[in-house]
């Protein structure tokens, strides 16, 4: 379990991560969102010691990372992908990061062929793609397979088939009661890998909740033969009706069943009736706009 | 450093119900993994294995063993028979401690410059305990490197030239294997107080093959002070040997230190 309070970080009168605070709960996949600068990065930085805190803690299991008797068997980091050294085989890399942490060397091509880069692993890290170095980054990461997984945009890099396969991965974990935070800035890339969300937006949380209660329903769309009719209906039962596109009401602050119900009370035919989702980007906007 | 013999915790989450092995025969069953941090000693060889595990670090061990003999090869054809096997000895050896000096520059500085340093400390985020080793693994490697390269330079005179007095190669010997040593480490004490590998190559043979011989020609006396090179020669040739020995300490630990206090307070970005 991971407990950030208050965590601060100032660069002069900067101030790029401000009161943050947050637990992070086994068995569930945390996603942490915000736009490029928002202070995912510093943030994650700061948990892992890296970068030191101008006020404020980060515990892991009770205790600072750095006071962690052995650190990568607790949390498995991705942070930067390219940090590796070019002219290293990607076996040779993490060899060394085995050796480190104190795990058999067989692990290492157990994890390779997990991340499926058993075929490079001979092969210099130099003249690996970006994605190829985001699995090593990946590999690196499962070696001594920790309790806690902390992946700063591990999307990156990666097609639509490794996103899946990252997906199963972490959830996987997730559901074998380990830790999992993942950063991204792309709403989308995140929003069916995570169960609760943690919105960044210039340093503050702004959001902090599960993904069904943030992207809750937000109102019903809803299209009938009369929609004039229809809208009549439903004002008079106290709604507030938008006219949309193509004869489209949207009734705000209500579910399918209840504009359902007052369609069904008139007598009138209905065409079309959903919910409207609110939007990862819509929530986003909202979110960082107003605070 | 196997797990087989390091103290080993059960994993700390769940494991997988027994039951549930078969029909996940894909994943596999994860290693037990050493509670605690890795041992000096361990981390002394992870740090050696470092530096020879890239390309350009062998590249310098290799030119660092080769360039003595073969530049001991050329001159011997050339000069006239000098007294003592001690002086080329310790001369030769100043080369090879200078390329060493960039052995100790890659293995800190290298780190921050590659941006490695960020998995390192991860994995140990005790920054002064990974300067250590480091420290230690680029000593042992320059002495290794400096006895091999001494050897065959040795070898070498022997060969090529005759009549040399051999009674001070031995000391002329030990020296070059100290120097191998630290320089080396002085290469890593600064490679990682500035943390970027071409600042740190570029001040430090701006320093020693620049601003120092420099100084020597304007104020001879400060420069005897202060001069690691030539306090290199003066021990190999028996002289000054308290102040030689004092000055190369200084180096070394003004170095190191400066290292591990800028070292601690960067902060990995």
């Amino acid at each position: 379990m991971i407990t950030v309070s208050g965590l601060t970080k100032k660069y002069g009168e900067r101030t790029v991560v401000d009161d943050v605070s947050f637990t992070l709960e086994p068995g569930t996949v945390t996603g942490f969102l915000g736009p490029n600068g928002a202070g995912k990065t510093t943030t994650m930085r700061m948990i892992t010691g890296l970068v030191p805190a101008t006020s404020g803690s980060a515990l892991v299991d009770g205790r600072p990372y750095a006071s962690l008797p052995n650190p990568g068997a607790v949390v498995g980091t991705l942070l930067d992908a390219s940090a590796v050294h070019p002219g290293r085989s990607g076996r040779a890399h993490l060899r060394l990061l085995a050796d480190t942490i104190g795990v058999a060397p067989h692990r290492v091509d157990q994890v390779l062929e997990q991340v499926g880069l058993t075929s490079a692993a001979r092969r210099r890290v130099g003249g690996y793609s970006l994605g190829m170095r985001q699995r090593l980054g990946i590999a690196g990461a499962l070696l001594a397979d920790p309790q806690v997984l902390m992946f700063d945009e591990p999307a990156n890099g990666l097609d639509p088939e490794g996103i899946r396969w990252m997906r199963d991965l972490l959830r996987g974990h997730a559901a074998r009661g380990g830790t999992v935070l993942l950063s991204s800035h792309l709403l989308g890339e995140v929003e069916h890998t995570v169960d609760r969300l943690l919105v960044i937006g210039a340093g503050r949380i702004v959001a902090d909740g599960a993904v069904a209660q943030l992207l809750g329903s937000d109102g019903a769309a809803v299209r009938a033969v009369d929609p004039a009719g229809l809208a009549r209906s439903l004002e008079a039962a106290g709604f507030h009706v938008q006219h949309g596109d193509d004869g489209e009401l949207v009734v705000s602050g209500t579910d399918p069943a209840q504009v359902g119900a007052v369609a069904a009370a008139g007598g009138h035919a209905l065409i079309d009736l959903r919910p409207v989702e609110r939007g990862l980007e819509d929530l986003f906007f909202q979110l960082t706009t107003a605070s | 450093m196997t797990g087989a013999v390091d103290p080993c915790s059960p994993r700390s989450f769940p494991e997988t119900p027994m039951t549930d092995t078969l029909n996940r025969s894909s994943t596999p069953v994860p290693a037990p993994v050493r509670s605690t941090g890795a041992s000096l000693p361990a981390l002394v060889g992870l740090e050696m294995r470092k530096s020879l595990s890239t390309r350009s670090g062998r590249s310098l061990a290799v030119a660092a063993v080769a360039l003595a003999p073969v530049a001991t090869a050329l001159s011997a054809t050339t000069a006239d028979a000098i007294g003592s096997a001690a002086g080329p000895i310790g001369g030769m050896g100043m080369l090879t401690a200078l390329v060493l000096m960039s052995l100790g520059v890659l293995a800190t500085a290298g780190e921050w410059s590659q941006r490695t340093v960020q998995t390192t400390f991860l994995l140990v985020p005790q920054r002064r305990r990974v300067l250590a080793a480091k420290a230690v693994a680029v000593a042992s490697l320059g002495a290794v490197v400096a006895a091999l390269s001494a050897a065959l330079s040795a070898g070498v005179l022997a060969v090529a030239m005759h009549g040399l007095s051999w009674d001070e190669a031995p000391r002329a010997l030990a020296v070059v294997v100290a120097a191998g040593a630290v320089f080396a480490v002085i290469g890593a004490g600064v490679g990682a107080a500035l943390g970027n590998t071409p600042g740190a190559l570029t001040s430090l043979y701006l320093l020693l093959l620049g601003v120092i011989p420099l100084v020597e020609s304007l104020e001879p006396e400060i420069a005897q002070k202060i001069n690691p090179a030539e306090a290199v020669m003066n021990l190999s040739m028996g002289h000054l040997q308290t102040t030689s020995a004092l000055i190369l300490s200084g180096w070394v630990v003004l170095t190191l230190a400066a290292g591990a206090v800028l070292t601690t307070r960067r902060q990995v970005a």
